[in-house]
């Protein structure tokens, strides 16, 4: 189960309000490489782990992302509080308001709403970790593309911060393929899947 | 040589030869979880370990926002580092030790906030005259421009 705790992972402490970044961090929220898909992609994808490093990775990595998905829901909130209905259409932010108002909702850039279409669970233990060494790298260059395109330091320091996170995590699921692919058979690691036959 | 003989080098994790092992996406192993950053330079470089320090346009933070959470996200920070790295490093006592002496430092820390700025986890009110837990701000809040 899960405790939560009332402090984030990292501060966010967003001065000034800006509406037109918003509309484009939210994407690490509901986006396709966003921290909510990160989180249900490990949290689904213990199941089928045979390894036990690979059920306290998934774990702990996922309930990682759970508390990044908390710190870009404060980002997108901070950068929307208190705005006037002038800011709202001068930042472009009116085609989001007009849903959400300055609620936090789960959805890509573009305007796409959050889709488990933009994850997988294979259950098999090299097709999954492959899965989610690329998602980290995809997670990494969404970031990357946030700091060409935000020039406020106070979002900044922590768009760094979770982008730094995205390189570990691909260290560990790195790891954790190799360390799978030791167990499994050394002379074909595709004869099986551990995590079905048994 | 015979393609059939097994190709013991993939434990090693060296690159195909003549008859690859098998293909397969190579990440080599951190070697060691020393060295290390501070608790607080690691939470702003956003980790632990300088080796995979590897900031976009060679920028960095040089800290983290100044928050009266801040000791604790610090120390809560290098626990969960270290976390990630003994899931695939079990067996590492060095980094074993560290992290037994780093929920030390937690479980302090954890005392001097909720003590200061009240509970951090729905249990922490053991012994609380009254229900804190709904004392503002919660987590997501920065109240700028209309503190209250």
């Amino acid at each position: 189960m899960f405790v939560y705790e009332k402090k984030l992972q990292y501060p966010v402490r967003i001065r000034n309000t800006n509406p037109a970044l918003a509309k484009f961090i939210i994407s690490q929220y509901g986006g396709p490489d966003g921290e909510l898909g990160a989180s249900l992609r490990y949290l689904s994808q213990r199941y089928a782990m045979p390894y036990p490093e690979l059920k306290g990775l998934l774990t702990d990595i996922g309930t990682e992302e759970l508390g990044h998905l908390e710190m870009i829901g404060a980002i997108v909130h901070q950068l929307t509080r208190d705005l006037s209905v002038d800011e709202i259409k001068k930042a472009g932010f009116d085609a989001y308001f007009v849903d959400h108002t300055a609620g936090v909702y789960p959805t890509a850039a573009s305007g796409f709403p959050w889709s488990a279409a933009s994850m997988a669970v294979k259950g098999d233990v090299i097709a999954d970790l492959s899965e989610d060494l690329a998602a980290e790298q995809k997670a990494r260059v969404t970031y990357d593309n946030i700091l060409r395109l935000s020039d406020d330091p106070d979002v900044n320091n922590v768009i760094r911060y979770l982008r730094e996170r995205e390189v570990v995590h691909y260290q560990r699921f790195g790891e954790a393929l190799r360390l799978a692919a030791e167990k499994m058979n050394e002379r074909n690691v595709y004869a099986v899947n551990p995590a079905f036959d048994n | 040589m015979s393609c059939n003989k097994p190709d013991q080098s993939f434990r090693s994790g060296s690159l195909p030869g003549a008859f690859a092992p098998l293909a397969m996406a190579y990440v080599p192993m951190q070697v060691s979880a020393a060295p290390n950053y501070d608790a607080p330079e690691a939470l702003a470089r956003g980790t632990l370990f300088p080796g995979l320090d590897l900031p976009f346009m060679n920028i960095v933070n040089e800290k983290a926002p100044d928050v009266p959470t801040a000791e604790l996200m610090a120390i809560d920070f290098v626990v969960d580092e270290l976390e990630l790295y003994l899931d695939t490093h079990s067996e590492d006592q060095e980094a074993f030790d560290l992290y037994q002496s780093f929920l030390a430092l937690r479980m302090e820390a954890r005392e001097r906030y909720t003590g200061r700025f009240g509970p951090i986890t729905q249990c922490d009110q053991l012994g609380s005259e009254s229900y804190a837990w709904l004392k503002d701000p919660w987590p997501w809040e920065f109240l700028n421009r209309r503190e209250r």
